[in-house]
C-alpha cells in the first residue's frame, strides 16, 4: 500500500509519496509508527545481531541499530524494500560494533586445526537439535560467515567486502563451519 | 574420509567449482560411499540454516530505544504559523488520546487480572527481565527553550522530560492571561485527562511490569502531554 503523508509547515504541504504506511509516519517522525515497525522487524534484527555478535551483545546492538534507523529515516527513498534497507543498515551496525570490539584478527583464525576435531560421528542421528545453540557454538569468525551465506544468502564476494576478507577464505570458513555444525547435530 | 575431496564439497554444493573441479568431485563422490554421505550432511545443514527461524528478544526492549530517540518537532516561529491543528483541535485528539487511553488500559488491566491466578502473580518467565520498569519508563522530553526559534528536540528521559513539563507549566502560568478562559479551560481539561491516562497505564505496569505495550503507551501518553504543552505555550508565545 503506497501512502502519502502530509506534514503543515505554514503554506507549505510537504509529502512522503511512495513509502508504506507506518515507514512513512515514522519517517515524518511518527514515534507510534516507529514502534510498529520495530515491533514488526525486531525479531529478524535481534536473530541477525545474537547469531552475528552473540547474546551477550544481541540486545543492546539491536537497540542501537534501531535507534539508527529512527535517525536514518530521512534518508530512506523507497528505492529499495525497507526490509532490505533496514537489514543493511543493520549488519553495517553489527560490523562496526565487531570492529570496535577488535575481535577481528582473532576470531578470523584460518588455523584449520579445528578441523582436526572433527569426525564423523559412529552413530547418525537426525539434525534435530537446536540450530541456534549449534550456531552459537562455532568459533565466532566462521560462525559470523555461516550466518551471512546460509541463513541471509549473502554471497562470498559480498561477504569478502563486508569483512574485509577474501572469497578463499569467506569459503573457506564456511566449509568449517558446516563440518562443524554438521558434528554439533550429528552428536545430538 | 578423503579430506581432499570433502574441503570441496561445500564450494561443490554451491556451485563455486570451475568445471573441471566439479567433474573431478562428482567422479570421486559416485566411488565414495563416505563424501557422498558428507555430501547430503552438509546439504541438510545449509537447509536447516535456510530455515531457521527468527527468534524475538526474550525482553521487550522498546523502552530501551524509545528513551533515545529524538522526534523531529516543527520549530517555534513567532513569525509564521509552524503548525495547521487549531487549539480545539488539539484538544479534541487529546481527548481521543485519553478516552483510547484509558478503555486500552482498563482492558488490559481486566486481561491482566483474569490472566493471574488467585494470588494475582504474573508469568513468572517473562515478569523478572522487566522487573522495575516503572520507575525508568522513559518520557518524552523537551529541550530547548520555547523562545529559541530553533527546531527543538525531544528526547526520552525521566529527569528531562519531568524539568521540561514544570518549565512548560510554568511558562503556561505565567502566560495564561494572553490566552481567552475558555482556551484555558479546555487545555486543563485536558490535560488533566492525559495525567489521569499517565497514571492509569502506570498502575497497569506494576500490574504487569513485562508488558511492552503498556510501556509503549506510557510513552505515547507522556510524549502526547509533553506536545500538548509545547503547542498549547506556542500559542502563548505567538498571542505576544
Amino acid at each position: 500500500m503506497t501512502t502519502a503523508v502530509a506534514t503543515l509547515t505554514g503554506d507549505q504541504v510537504q509529502t512522503r509519496v511512495g513509502l508504506d504506511g507506518d515507514v512513512a509516519l515514522a519517517a515524518s517522525g511518527d514515534a507510534s509508527a516507529f514502534e510498529r515497525l520495530y515491533r514488526t522487524h525486531v525479531a529478524r534484527i535481534h536473530s541477525l545481531t545474537r547469531r552475528m555478535l552473540g547474546s551477550e551483545w544481541a540486545d543492546e546492538v539491536t537497540q542501537d541499530i534501531f535507534v539508527r534507523t529512527w535517525q536514518k529515516l530521512g534518508t530512506f527513498r523507497g528505492d529499495s524494500a525497507f526490509t532490505t534497507w533496514l537489514h543493511r543498515l543493520a549488519l553495517n551496525v553489527v560490523i562496526e560494533r565487531r570492529r570496535a570490539f577488535a575481535v577481528q584478527r582473532e576470531r578470523m583464525s584460518t588455523d584449520p586445526s579445528a578441523l582436526d576435531q572433527v569426525t564423523v560421528p559412529p552413530v547418525r542421528a537426525d539434525l534435530r537439535v537446536d540450530f541456534e545453540q549449534a550456531i552459537a557454538q562455532l568459533p565466532p569468525g566462521a560462525r559470523e560467515i555461516f550466518v551471512l551465506h546460509d541463513v541471509e544468502g549473502y554471497k562470498h564476494r559480498e561477504i569478502a567486502d563486508l569483512l574485509e576478507i577474501t572469497s578463499g577464505t569467506s569459503k573457506r570458513q564456511l566449509h568449517r563451519a558446516r563440518m562443524l555444525i554438521r558434528h554439533q547435530l550429528g552428536e545430538a | 574420509m578423503h579430506d581432499q575431496w570433502t574441503d570441496q564439497l561445500s564450494d561443490y554444493l554451491d556451485d563455486e567449482l570451475p568445471e573441471h573441479e566439479r567433474q573431478a568431485v562428482e567422479r570421486h563422490l559416485a566411488e565414495c560411499a563416505e563424501c557422498r554421505q558428507t555430501l547430503h550432511d552438509l546439504q541438510r545443514v545449509v537447509a536447516a540454516a535456510g530455515a531457521v527461524p527468527a527468534r524475538a528478544p526474550a525482553t521487550d526492549l522498546w523502552i530501551g530505544i524509545a528513551d533515545r530517540l529524538d522526534t523531529r518537532v516543527v520549530p517555534f516561529d513567532r513569525g509564521r504559523r509552524r503548525f495547521a491543528f487549531t487549539l480545539p483541535e488539539l484538544a479534541a485528539a487529546a481527548v481521543l488520546l485519553a478516552t483510547l487511553s484509558g478503555a486500552t488500559v482498563a482492558l488490559l488491566m481486566m486481561t491482566a487480572r483474569n490472566q493471574s491466578g488467585p494470588g494475582g502473580a504474573s508469568d513468572p518467565s517473562v515478569a523478572p527481565a522487566n522487573a522495575g520498569a516503572v520507575d525508568s519508563t522513559p518520557a518524552s522530553d523537551i529541550d530547548v527553550p520555547l523562545d529559541s526559534g530553533i527546531v527543538s528536540a525531544v528526547s526520552y528521559g525521566e529527569v528531562q522530560y519531568e524539568a521540561a513539563v514544570t518549565d512548560l507549566e510554568r511558562a503556561l502560568e505565567a502566560g495564561r492571561g494572553r490566552l481567552d478562559d475558555t482556551t484555558v479551560s479546555v487545555v486543563e481539561q485536558n490535560l488533566s485527562i492525559i495525567d489521569r491516562a499517565i497514571a492509569e497505564a502506570r498502575r497497569a505496569l506494576q500490574a504487569d511490569p513485562s508488558n511492552g505495550y503498556l510501556s509503549g503507551h506510557l510513552v505515547e501518553a507522556r510524549r502526547r502531554k509533553l506536545e500538548l504543552l509545547r503547542r498549547t505555550a506556542t500559542l502563548v508565545a505567538e498571542a505576544n
